[in-house]
């Protein structure tokens, strides 16, 4: 089954009360809201608080991505009530962390598996230096005078608990120290499912007497990150707030501090696998030499990623590479500031470059023919850049051809640039422009440019980040498609890693549709599992002349459900789509009166819904099989020209009901198909926003030929 | 100097006892302009007879001729000339006015050319002008909203097409005659022919009509596009000192786009700025009324000049104990001597103390702090306290004073910038207002600062400026917030006409706008899917045009050459603004500072920087200026210059002789403590904490960032709610509400009877009673109180119910005082 929102505007705020009234029933997956404290060190074990929204009592499993880093659940001393049996209510759990010694630093996702399902996922951050946990509340630190010592190197751990707490910390340093202060607070809540604002950190550091020396705010997007030379040795204080005094339980943040270089970015920025890397680095402490060397992964996929870097006795922080098998290029060391001097390059080709001072613009020419298609991107921000890039293609007397400021990529806008497919509309030679948008510049200015000649290709979105079954049950998977290049084919979709005790019936996206799904069914016997799964689709593309057909593959990206202000649905790519298996929650299966439907053009049929309850479970259900919410379609895997007949349906299934019906009509144009995988859900409001959805066994829909 | 100074004052002694005993016998004088050119039909200009003057640090006091002095013209046949000396050409060649004042006679040449029969009336060149100085086309007669009597002009003559419409098209044409153009309406009203409710404003006999006429004889010609127009206006003398009653004739001389000049006193208009001082007639002859110093204000055809005149109080001012410490004491003493004024005595150590610290940082200093200033015999205490306040001491350990005065001008400039949550939410305001406090906290040079802000982008959460850009939003108000903002000067009226005191038109206006025509915003996603940033940026495209030719505008700065850029055109606009040579963005800047400090500006209102707004004292300015770029647009440099002026540390209490000034800084100017650091200074003496919303307690009012809290106090006080960019929202003056509220509200009586308070503290540590008077007297006026202050408490404390009450009641009459709610 699926759980998603479902809303009523204005209502939120009475959510909380609403839920401890009527959780009898509609039971929930747990929302992972945070973990305290939300660093841990690599080569220590460390226990940290996880906190979530409804219950995580019975926690089994804990999942973290990765390598190097393992998590398990501390045994809580909570019990079922000897009178009832009733479980107990647990919003806080403590997990245990073993963090290898050679763990990459960074953040890693971790969710836990409970007997109400797996639980959305929070972040653990991965540091190098000892964890110095806030004091407790009851002795607090939001004054000058009750700062709270630290010792460094050190990675202090707290939370900006409530509005207007302000977190002061001292620490002595010796005259000439340097010290980096890097916080993470705000990135690590992106993914959190039900965390509707976030922290805007700011700190500030002063000297003894109060005064402030340097301040920091946005610097790694909402996150501040500091750079101090201390010229007198002496006590300071650092502050931490959020930068409109706001607070919140669930923001956590981890501030590290150390004296060691602190690497920003690389040039170049885009490294081949397998291949040794020359790098400059960047950033703030560096040895007197700024190259460096490394090689990452020869398997390495295309992508951004993190490296560390070898700094004589230590590794440096993690910082952005991107993977490029492209033929490798890197901007000329002279002019290329204008078009007269651009740089001539060939598709296919990565470029790293850098956009070295302000109004610097960074000119490319390459030769194209009347029709050719090129696609051209930058990738900068995902890497960490300071660069907002601003693409243009342009012809030889400056004419514009295409222009991107900021690309689409999945469900979300990004500062870095995409022209996709630009099709050459004569032959000769065009230029490509790169510049910051607001014309700043500087070593931290880095970007990696991709000229490639694109083929038909696709991307895939999975929506969500979790699939819950019980017993006996069905969930569903839905997965969208992005086109590219003209790419129309049929994608088959297939799942792997699968629970025990789970099965899947994958469906597959038709040709010209975006969406496809995938029946998961738990058998009647199935245990408490879960597991990460991975969800492929394959398209065959079709023969061009002289050439074999092509299979092409590609993953789906699971996408974490983001519960909106208001109701609303939003998302945000994570690394995993867990499928668990839980105790039976309030529906025991949903049949079909049939589980193969046939419709000839012009024709409607009726399918039979019948739904096992579980006992006392009287709440409305709704039936449906398109996924929407607030009147948006997230999910339909109907052929085209098929619709639900919402008139001669009987959706509502109330006080009790178990039977329904949902009759489905093929428009007298409709294409013929066969078998397309199509789930029958009902959903059951767990409340004014959520609702948790199952599925019916799998039913496929043909269309005859007329 | 002072022994330059005195020979002067001889000189001129002598100058006037020569004057009155030479006129009988005929003194000698100079005439201006010495030649005369007259170049077309009707040509006028106006003599000015002055006595002649050697010394020219008195050429200013030179008594005029002109209205004593006869004309007569050699051929009045070429050229008449009036007894006030106004010629008129009438024909072409060559001839002589001959000027005599007493028994002294001296000729003026007087060239006539382009005198000719069809001499052809320019509609903008000179039915305009005729129009304008008959007042038709002012706000309150033809070119109010709906005009006057159905007949519409445009205010000034900003749209000469649409009047020559007006006169000769609008009504079937009933207002001119072009059969018998002297029956023209145009003609018969303004000469009351027929009734004219705006009553005579023409002369038959006068040279004005005859252009009238002669324009509709030549059948009403409209404007041409080509013909030349003003580009500045001059007006001789520009200063003139004299004692009350003194006359002087006023000769303006306007020089066209083709680099011509002409004289146009008889189409001037002419205002006294100041009729305290002077009047001025509609011909240009200016009488000096009274003591002081008043600008007549000048204006033809959109341009505007100032002649500054000056009636000293008295002969001599008395310097003896006058110290100059710096350049500005030097232009101070200097304007002392010309207007006769005697500064008061310097402060005491305490009000001077006191005025520091609030005018530095906004904060009272301690008691520690007060009590070591005060006992300190160190004679550069004072400059060593200013160094102190704005951390200009070169040790970084006294540098303790920079947080305060980071956050008390910020107040300061959050106020003009309109830092609001309001209009940016809570993240932009938080934004914009760290960014202007950290520009503080580091002492950003000015230029770098207003750069910064002018030419933002990015993100509103993570670069702070950017803001701007959403406070206004179109280039309108862009063009108009940074003109006042950073040049002093208020556009907001050529946006719809001709600026009436000002050189600024509608071309000028929609070009100042078009540095912002491209200025746009993207939303983006880098604060998670919640964060709602708006990124501010440059678009590629977007013009300004002008609303009434439609005209795309080039990018101009005022008073200057188009300027563009291609990736951004506010760069240019920014150095413009910023370049050493550009000195109203440096005078508009000190003249702030001085009226922050001082309280009053060099001008007033401090905002209002204009050529018909003349400084106090010109020279003053300017120094300040030039110093402020020299040293690198650097505000401490600046606010240290001005506190450490002898200037800064006048008395506040006026002596017999300078009570009536009230401009030019003959003692201190007392000023209400402004709301923020008043409530700290209420806090800070009664010991207690004032809790704000959306901020922890501790916070002071003087660090809040956003403009509106519900606090009546603030509101009372006059806490802005940072609308406009106007100085003049943020209100200085004392009211009743305000008097009441410290008498009588419950806010101050519950700070000072509060538990955790400052005399709860003071009894529980059952301190002497001469050491709590003291300490109250310290915490709220900065100094000891005095031994019959002393005597007077014990007799107070012994009548009353108990200490507590009396201690209380003796903070409440301190806090009421108006040496603690004023700086003096």
């Amino acid at each position: 089954m699926r759980h998603s929102l479902r809303c009523v505007a204005g209502l939120c705020g009475l959510l909380v009360s609403f839920w401890a009234s009527s959780a009898r029933a509609q039971l929930c997956y747990p929302m992972a809201m945070s973990l305290h404290p939300v660093s841990a060190q690599t080569g220590q074990v460390s226990e940290h608080e996880l906190n979530a929204r409804y219950n995580l009592y019975g926690a089994y499993q804990v999942f973290v991505t990765g390598t190097g880093v393992t998590g398990e659940v501390v045994p809580s001393d909570a019990k079922p009530d000897e009178k009832t049996g009733k479980k107990p209510t647990l919003n806080k759990i403590k997990l245990k962390f073993t963090i290898a010694p050679d763990a990459l630093p960074g953040p890693r996702e971790v969710r836990v598996a409970t007997p109400f399902g797996a639980s959305t996922v929070v972040q653990l951050l991965v540091v190098r230096d000892p964890v110095q946990v806030e004091r407790d509340p009851k002795e607090p630190n939001d004054q000058r005078d009750h700062a709270q010592e630290i010792s460094l190197p050190a990675t202090i751990c707290g939370t900006i608990e409530r509005a207007e707490d302000v977190d002061w910390y001292k620490f002595k340093v010796e005259a000439g120290t340097a010290l980096s202060f890097v916080v993470q607070s705000a990135r690590l809540q992106n993914k959190i499912h039900d965390l509707q604002e976030h922290s805007d950190p700011i700190i500030t550091l002063r000297n003894a007497s109060g005064t402030t020396l340097a301040q920091a705010d946005n610097e790694l997007f909402a996150d501040p990150y500091l750079r101090y030379k201390f010229e007198q040795a002496g006590e300071y204080f650092l502050e931490i707030r959020d930068a409109r005094y706001k607070g919140n339980a669930d923001w956590r943040y981890s501030i590290e501090i150390n004296s060691r270089p602190h690497l920003t970015q690389l040039h170049p920025v885009a490294v081949t696998p397998g291949a040794e890397a020359q790098v400059q680095m960047v950033g703030f402490q560096l040895p007197a030499s700024l190259m460096n060397q490394f090689k990452i992964p020869m398997e390495t996929p295309d992508g951004p990623m993190s490296v560390g870097l070898p700094m004589g006795d230590h590794v440096s922080n993690p910082v952005p590479v991107y993977a490029s098998t492209l033929p490798a290029g890197l901007e000329t060391e002279g002019d290329n500031n204008t078009p007269a001097t651009a740089q001539p390059i060939t598709a296919p080709l990565g470029i790293s470059g850098r956009i070295e001072s302000e109004s610097d613009i960074d000119y490319y020419v390459f030769e194209a023919k009347k029709g050719e298609v090129f696609g051209i991107e930058v990738v900068a921000r995902r890497l960490q850049s300071q660069l907002d890039s601003l693409l243009r293609i342009t012809n030889d007397t400056g004419g514009a051809h295409a222009e991107n400021d900021d690309g689409r990529y999945g469900r979300l806008t990004h500062s870095d640039s995409r022209i996709e497919a630009w099709t050459a509309p004569a032959d000769g030679k065009f230029y490509i422009e790169i510049r910051d948008l607001h014309l700043r510049g500087g070593p931290e200015f880095v970007y990696f440019l991709r000229v490639i000649q694109p083929q038909p290709d696709f991307s895939l979105l999975m929506d969500s980040d979790k699939t819950i079954l019980s017993p006996g049950t069905n969930g569903t998977i839905f997965v969208r498609i992005e086109r590219r290049q003209g790419f129309e084919s049929d994608v088959q979709l297939t799942v792997d890693g699968l629970p025990p005790g789970v099965t899947a019936t994958a469906g597959r996206i038709l040709a010209g549709a975006n969406d496809g799904c995938i029946v998961l069914q738990a058998a009647p016997d199935a245990k408490l599992a879960a597991s990460n799964i991975t969800v492929t689709g394959t398209a065959m593309l079709p023969a061009v002349e002289g050439q074999p057909v092509v299979s092409l593959a590609r993953i789906a990206q699971p996408l974490q459900e983001l519960y909106f202000p208001g109701g609303g649905r939003g998302h945000w790519p994570v690394e995993t789509h867990c499928v668990s298996v839980a105790e039976p929650l309030d529906l025991l299966s949903v049949k079909l009166s049939t589980n193969d439907l046939v419709l000839k053009p012009g024709e409607a049929q009726k399918v039979d819904v019948t739904i096992i309850r579980s006992p006392g479970y009287t709440q409305n259900i709704t039936l449906d099989v398109i996924y929407r919410h607030l009147g948006q379609n997230f999910g339909d895997s109907l052929p085209k020209g098929v619709t639900l007949d919402e008139k001669d349906s009987q959706t509502l299934l109330q006080a009790g009901a178990t039977t329904g019906t949902i009759v489905l009509r093929a428009a007298a144009d409709a294409p013929p198909v066969d078998k397309q995988l199509v789930s029958v859900m009902a959903n059951i409001s767990v409340n004014f926003v959520m609702k948790t959805t199952y599925s019916a066994e799998p039913l496929t829909v043909t269309v005859s030929k007329p | 100097m002072r022994m330059r100074w005195c020979l002067a004052r001889l000189l001129q002694c002598g100058a006037v006892c020569w004057m009155a005993v030479s006129t009988a016998f005929g003194v000698e004088f100079d005439v201006l302009p010495p030649r005369v050119e007259l170049t077309e039909s009707l040509a006028r200009a106006q003599l000015i007879v002055q006595q002649a003057e050697s010394n020219p640090d008195l050429k200013t006091h030179a008594p005029d001729l002109t209205s004593t002095a006869q004309f007569v013209s050699a051929d009045p046949n070429l050229v008449t000339v009036s007894p006030t000396g106004q010629l008129l050409a009438l024909a072409n060649g060559q001839t002589k006015i001959t000027v005599t004042v007493g028994e002294v006679t001296k000729e003026v040449e007087v060239v006539i050319s382009g005198v000719a029969p069809e001499h052809r009336v320019r509609f903008g060149e000179h039915v305009i002008p005729v129009l304008a100085k008959a007042g038709c086309n002012l706000g309150a007669c033809h070119a109010s909203q709906h005009g006057k009597g159905g007949f519409t002009l445009s205010v000034f003559g900003f749209d000469p097409a649409a009047d020559r419409a007006a006169i000769v098209r609008d009504r079937q044409q009933r207002r001119v005659n072009f059969i018998e153009p002297a029956q023209s309406l145009i003609l018969l009203k303004p000469t009351m022919s027929i009734p004219h409710g705006g009553s005579r404003r023409l002369d038959k006999n006068s040279v004005d009509y005859q252009f009238l006429l002669q324009w509709i004889e030549q059948g009403a010609p409209g404007p041409d596009p080509q013909e030349a127009t003003v580009t500045a206006v001059e007006v001789y003398p520009a200063h003139r000192v004299g004692q009350p009653g003194f006359t002087q004739q006023l000769r303006v001389v306007a020089t066209y786009s083709t680099g011509a000049t002409r004289d146009v006193t008889h189409w001037a208009k002419f205002d006294s700025m100041d009729d305290s001082v002077l009047s001025v007639t509609p011909t240009g002859v200016v009488t000096a009324r009274g003591q002081g110093q008043g600008p007549v204000m000048v204006r033809y055809e959109g341009q505007a000049a100032i002649s500054m005149v000056v009636v000293p109080y008295a002969g001599t001012a008395d310097l003896t104990h006058w110290q100059e410490l710096n350049f500005i004491d030097q232009h101070a003493a200097a304007k002392f001597r010309e207007l006769g004024i005697t500064p008061s005595a310097i402060c005491d150590d305490a009000t001077f103390l006191r005025r520091a610290y609030l005018d530095a940082i906004g904060t009272l200093p301690t008691t520690a702090e007060a009590t070591a200033f005060l006992d300190s015999t160190d004679p550069a205490k004072r400059q060593k306290l200013v160094d102190r306040l704005l951390g200009q001491t070169g040790d970084p350990t006294q540098d303790i004073y920079n947080d305060q005065y980071a956050a008390f001008w910020t107040i300061k400039w959050s106020d003009l910038i309109r830092t609001n949550s309001s209009d940016l939410n809570e993240q932009g305001m938080w934004s914009l207002h760290n960014w202007i406090k950290s520009s503080f906290q580091q002492n950003k040079p000015f230029d770098q600062f207003v750069r910064e802000l002018v030419t933002a982008k990015g993100s509103i959460f993570s670069n702070g400026p950017a803001n701007y850009f959403r406070l206004a939003n179109n280039p309108s108000d862009l063009a108009e917030t940074t003109a006042q903002l950073f040049l002093g000067v208020r556009l907001q009226c050529a946006k719809c006409h001709h600026h009436p005191f000002e050189k600024y038109g509608q071309e000028d206006y929609y070009a100042f706008a078009a540095f912002f025509a491209r200025v746009g915003n993207k939303g983006s996603q880098e604060f998670g899917v919640f964060g709602g940033e708006q990124v501010v940026i440059v678009r590629n495209g977007g013009e300004v045009a002008h609303p009434r030719t439609g005209k795309k505008m080039e990018p101009t700065p005022l008073d200057g050459p188009p300027i563009d850029d291609p990736l951004d055109r506010r760069i240019g606009l920014a150095k413009w603004l910023t370049a050493p040579d550009n000195k109203l963005f440096a005078k508009n800047i000190v003249n702030r500072y001085m009226g922050y400090l001082l309280g009053r500006g060099l001008v007033e209102p401090i905002d209002d920087l204009r050529a018909t707004n003349p400084p106090s004292n010109p020279a003053l300015l300017d120094a300040l200026a030039d110093d402020f770029i020299k040293s690198g647009y650097n505000l401490k440099h600046l606010v240290r210059t001005i506190m450490s002026s002898r200037l800064y540390q006048q008395a506040s209490e006026p002596t017999a002789s300078n009570a009536s000034d009230r401009r030019f800084y003959s003692y201190y100017r007392v000023k209400r403590v402004a709301a923020e650091p008043l409530l700290d200074a209420v806090d800070f003496a009664a010991g207690t904490q004032t809790k704000f919303r959306s901020v922890p307690l501790g916070t002071r009012a003087i660090e809040l960032p956003d403009a509106e809290y519900p606090d009546y106090f603030l509101t009372t006080f006059a806490k802005p709610k940072r609308a406009s960019v106007c100085e003049c929202e943020r209100s200085p003056d004392e009211n009743l509400a305000q008097a009441l509220h410290t008498l009588n509200g419950d806010i101050l009586a519950g700070k000072i009877a509060a538990g955790n308070g400052r005399i709860a503290g003071l009894l529980a540590a059952k301190k002497p009673h001469e050491e709590i008077v003291h300490e109250l007297y310290l915490v709220t006026l900065s100094r000891r109180a005095t031994a019959a202050e002393i005597e007077a408490s014990q007799k107070f404390l012994a009548t009353s119910p108990s200490p507590k009450e009396f201690y209380e009641d003796l903070l409440w009459a301190l806090m009421n005082s108006k040496h603690f709610l004023f700086v003096h």
